[in-house]
């Protein structure tokens, strides 16, 4: 963001500045997962050995606590699952927030404004015990105990937030752009289509992958909704299969968690320099 | 027209993807009509070998009665979420585990199961009458019991060799031998803190001195006596002399955890520290072994945690399900389900208590006594609703530890009394009584 | 492209037909604006409208887990408010929340400034500082309970190595200071990445024009930040401070893992304390109560919230 001219010293100073602020940063954020990972690789006699040094793994590396995740648990089943779910709910949610923000950030209708409370009360409503009654609809749409029941329901979480969010980005976007189209003689549907949302990617993005990590994260219904092992999602099935009463298989649970966060890690890291850097260049100049 | 060709693409990948998601979910709709199919939720045992030991049993009951049963198994904790979620949407498992105050709590969801109890125990040699308290509500049996776990004392042979002392006969003599322990570097261990352990042990150890929570009418407050004055007293010093202040933070895995890391040389628990250090090979297992729960003034007294096994009314296979709970306790079954939980699922039934597997093992041998002296949570008042809820909300524990902060004993049991009055208060309305 | 759109469109005007009727009044902004948010309002009677009915309905009935209830009135808020632990909750969950949320602004705000910059290993760098907020919940907070363990802490082990702690060192989650400490780092933790990621997407759309006149006139780094990234990041501020008060106030995982509440009870928050009494209790009507006590007082702040950033 530095675009005037600036001494190199300055420069420099600036960057070695940033570097040293970044370090606790990435200390804070990566420590919790550098030790899950050496911990779903240690022997277990070495994790309970209290002389041992907890940052490394001195007595080998194994693979056991991975093996026993893959070929003792349906652990691969449980992936596939919570990535359907998953990408499911994101994109129908997407949809409908997507219409809904548009809507609710841009048009001028009687009652937009309660309306748009409406959305947002919607996402207050204390989630701890709503599974209950929600848990009867699910029964009644006849979809309970399938990976539906969680398609279905998880919208009711995702499109108030997305649609709140997307409201800000698209409150971002000037009017006149729109308008502009539609005295050219674009419809309303063209305009959104083709003028906003192409300004509202770094939105939809985030949206999208704020979307996702709840879904693969979410517990609560997941466990509720769903009972057979073939139907379960990754997060609770590990959970349900590798904390046994006062025995914890703190390996295969590590395991779980490091292999379970990679493909969102993936999708994060590839998006956000898609997103960051691709319109930093200026796409959202007035 | 970029953009159209685009949306045709979309709309057919989309459709193909949900079409392939809906077969899916279609596959199994086939399976179902051909063969009923029976179901059933329990807790995964912290003994692998235990639930292989249930779906082996399960098959074979399947492949007799020319059904399918499903077993499912989850983490113990996530069973209160999906048993109320089960009742509110009148929809799931037919079968499910049980335990504390649920046949109480769920009594009007439950199936009676007045039969199968008679029939087992008749052919079995009775049951325990504290396994019966847990199963027999005022209208009647809602559940049958499955197996109890005991508490007993775990102690580290060597450490207690080393320090010259005795396993404790009473909790007077673990306050004693625990002071010389602690000097020697291996201090004993009883949670205070929000976990299960930490409320058996303190049931326990209340009864040993003659004190009790409820009266037996289930709603009169009586823990504010001198004699849980005595017991609080007892845990303080017990904290200061014999403990160390990790005790405040455990979780029901973490005096497990103290006691294999061969830092503590007594805890009081389920043998699952033992049977974990065996199955996974570790060299300390040679060195634990178990006692039986410690006694006091009053006699011994234990508690335990006994688990169930309870059809939903909602079930459309009552008989079948009666009928495999029949097939589960056939004595070759149960035997085997002994064998496969490592002698940690102890038999409510007193003919099944005969199994070999504690007679032969030295280790092993004390705990058939246990089943004298246990009590449910709440004894002598029966497991009900109040009961359940002075457990959750960990009041017991935390009259300890908020005396241990500081707080006048006397102070902290009036305290622990209002909060158990509260409990009492909201208590459930039983439908049938008696 | 846009020339042959036109054409289509005008040549369909010609000839009045149904569809152009129907074009027409759909094209009208009310019409229009309606029909957008059909999806939205229809799941969301559908699937959110009764379920929140039904608590409600819980939270004013002596509901058990087996045994539907009757209608009792405010009863269940009373008995709730006259409850110590309850009392506790609410003070815990402000500081909680409070002490949370201040951390994860600033915090999230000075990472998004680091993260707009243009940097070396800047996707590695980006990735890593995202993965708290991408690990599973329910499986990372597992892993803090392991840090935080009394037997084989690792960041006690650390501090006594780096001679910054007598042995054994603090026992993190027994200990009433310690524990919310612990539950609000965790918290920050978890939801330092979301904060940041909703910032810097909110950077990234100020036009860099805006910087480039503040710098003409002689504005310092400092100044830019002032004048120009905190006025216009406002709009995206409100609404990132807005939810991730409702989530840092709906907490459940954080303290069900490491502490359950305790110690004594110091570090329930509602969604704890209610799944607590209404779940493992069997007491739904009081639980019911106790997780929806809040939802007037934050409907409140969310009105004001949402005018102020409506206004904006």
């Amino acid at each position: 963001m530095n675009v005037g001219v600036r001494s190199r010293g300055a420069r420099i100073r600036s960057a070695v500045f940033g570097y040293a602020n970044m370090i606790p940063f990435i200390a804070f954020a990566l420590f919790p997962f550098y030790y899950m990972v050496i911990t779903s690789l240690k022997k277990d006699a070495e994790l309970y050995n209290l002389k041992a040094v907890p940052f490394l793994i001195q007595t080998g590396v194994i693979t056991d606590h991975y093996r026993y995740l893959f070929f003792k648990t349906e652990f691969l089943t449980w992936m596939k699952n919570s990535l359907i779910i998953s990408v499911v709910a994101t994109s129908v949610s997407l949809v409908i927030a997507i219409l809904a923000g548009y809507s609710l950030a841009r048009l001028r209708y009687r009652g937009v404004g309660t309306f748009g409370t409406a959305v947002f009360i919607t996402y207050l409503v204390p989630p701890t015990l709503l599974f209950l009654p929600l848990s009867q609809v699910v029964v009644w749409l006849g979809i309970s105990d399938t990976i539906w029941a969680l398609i279905v329901t998880y919208p009711t979480f995702l499109v108030p937030f997305s649609t709140w969010l997307l409201m800000g980005y698209f409150r971002t976007i000037p009017r006149e752009v729109e308008e502009c189209a539609l005295v050219d003689g674009a419809s309303r549907m063209q305009t959104l289509c083709r003028i906003v949302l192409p300004m509202a990617v770094p939105g939809i993005v985030c949206v999208t992958l704020f979307g996702f990590t709840l879904t693969w994260n979410e517990f609560t219904y997941a466990l509720t909704f769903v009972s057979q092992t073939a139907n379960k999602t990754a997060v609770v099935g590990v959970t349900a299969d590798l904390i046994r009463g006062d025995i914890y298989y703190w390996g295969s649970l590590m395991a779980g968690a490091v292999v379970a966060s990679l493909p969102i890690v993936i999708i994060y890291v590839w998006f956000l320099d898609y997103y960051v850097s691709g319109l930093t260049a200026g796409a959202v100049k007035g | 027209m970029s953009s159209g060709i685009n949306r045709r693409r979309f709309l057919k990948t989309s459709a193909g993807a949900l079409a392939g998601t809906s077969s899916m979910f279609l596959e199994r709709a086939p399976a179902i009509a051909q063969k009923r199919e029976l179901t059933f939720l329990t807790f995964n045992h912290f003994v692998p070998a235990s639930d292989d030991e249930l779906r082996r049993q399960a098959e074979v009951f399947a492949k007799q009665a020319g059904v399918t049963v499903r077993v499912d198994t989850i983490q113990g904790p996530q069973l209160f979420a999906k048993r109320a979620a089960q009742a509110a949407s009148q929809s799931g498992h037919d079968l499910i585990v049980t335990g504390a105050a649920d046949p109480f709590l769920y009594e009007q969801q439950l199936v009676d199961m007045g039969d199968l109890a008679a029939y087992l125990g008749d052919r079995y040699g009775g049951w325990y009458p504290f396994a019966r308290d847990t199963c027999q509500t005022a209208s009647g049996w809602r559940a049958v019991p499955w197996f109890w776990v005991a508490f007993p004392g775990c102690y580290n042979e060597v450490q207690f060799k080393k320090a010259g002392v005795q396993p404790p006969k009473t909790w007077d003599d673990l306050l004693k031998v625990g002071k010389i322990l602690k000097k020697q570097g291996n201090p004993v261990g009883i949670p205070i803190s929000h976990c299960t352990d930490a409320n058996i042990s303190f049931w326990s150890i209340l009864w040993c001195n003659g004190g009790k929570v409820l009266e037996t009418d289930g709603k009169t407050p009586a823990i504010n006596s001198d004699k849980a004055a005595q017991v609080v007293e007892w845990y303080k010093e017990l904290y200061r002399d014999a403990m160390e202040p990790e005790v405040l933070s455990w979780d029901n895995a973490s005096n497990n955890r103290f006691l294999l890391s061969g830092k503590g040389s007594w805890i009081h628990n389920a043998i699952s520290p033992y049977v974990a250090a065996v199955e996974k090979k570790m060299p300390i297992a040679d060195e634990i072994n178990h006692h039986n729960s410690p006694g006091g003034p009053a006699g011994i007294h234990s508690a335990t945690g006994v688990n169930s096994l309870a059809i939903w009314k909602f079930s459309k296979n009552i008989s079948l399900a009666k009928d495999f709970i029949k097939f589960l306790y056939q004595k070759e079954n149960y035997d085997s389900f002994i064998v496969g939980g490592s002698a940690f699922n102890q038999p409510p039934l007193k003919r099944f208590a005969e199994h070999p597997i504690w007679a032969s093992h030295p280790k092993y041998a004390m705990l058939p006594k246990e089943a004298e002296y246990v009590h449910e949570q709440g004894w002598p008042a029966k497991p009900n609703a109040a009961v359940q809820l002075i457990v959750v909300n960990f009041i017991l524990p935390d009259i300890v530890a908020k005396a241990i902060n500081g707080m006048p004993t006397k102070r902290a049991l009036a305290w622990g009394e209002d909060q158990i009055r509260l409990a009492a208060q909201g208590k459930l309305e039983t439908k049938g009584k008696t | 492209m846009a020339i042959g759109e036109r054409a289509l469109e005008a040549t369909e005007l010609a000839r009045p037909s149904r569809l152009a009727r129907v074009r027409e009044w759909w094209e009208q902004e009310h019409v229009f604006g309606y029909s957008l948010i059909v999806p939205a309002l229809a799941l969301i009677v559908g699937l959110v409208a009764y379920p929140f009915g039904m608590a409600i309905y819980f939270s004013l009935s002596d509901y058990w887990v087996g045994s539907p209830g009757q209608f009792i009135g405010l009863r269940n808020f009373w008995e709730i408010l006259g409850n110590e632990i309850f009392q506790q909750t609410v003070y815990n969950t402000f500081v909680f929340a409070l002490i949370a949320v201040a951390f994860k602004t600033v915090l999230g705000v000075w990472l998004a400034m680091l993260l707009f910059r243009d940097f070396k290993f800047k996707r590695l760098i980006r990735g890593a500082v995202l993965l708290p907020w991408v690990i599973p919940t329910a499986l990372s907070v597992l892993a803090w309970g392991w840090m935080f363990d009394s037997l084989y802490s690792v960041v006690n082990w650390t501090a006594i190595h780096l001679g910054l702690i007598n042995p054994p060192g603090p026992n993190w989650l027994g200990l009433t200071g310690y524990a919310v400490t612990a539950v609000i780092a965790v918290n920050v933790w978890r939801g330092l990445p979301f904060f940041a990621i909703i910032v810097l997407a909110g950077l990234v759309s100020i036009p860099r024009e805006y910087y480039e006149a503040a710098e003409v006139d002689g504005a310092g780094s400092w100044g830019r930040f002032r004048h120009v990234t905190l006025p216009l990041l406002k709009p995206v501020l409100a609404v990132v401070i807005l939810f991730s008060t409702i989530f840092t106030f709906s907490d459940f995982n954080i303290v069900q893992v490491l502490t359950r509440g305790g110690p004594v009870n110091t570090t329930h928050l509602f969604a704890t304390l209610a799944y607590q009494i209404g779940l493992t209790g069997g007491n739904l009507g009081q639980g019911a109560a106790v997780s929806l006590f809040l939802f007037p007082l934050l409907g409140a702040f969310v009105f004001l919230q949402l005018r102020y950033i409506r206004r904006e």
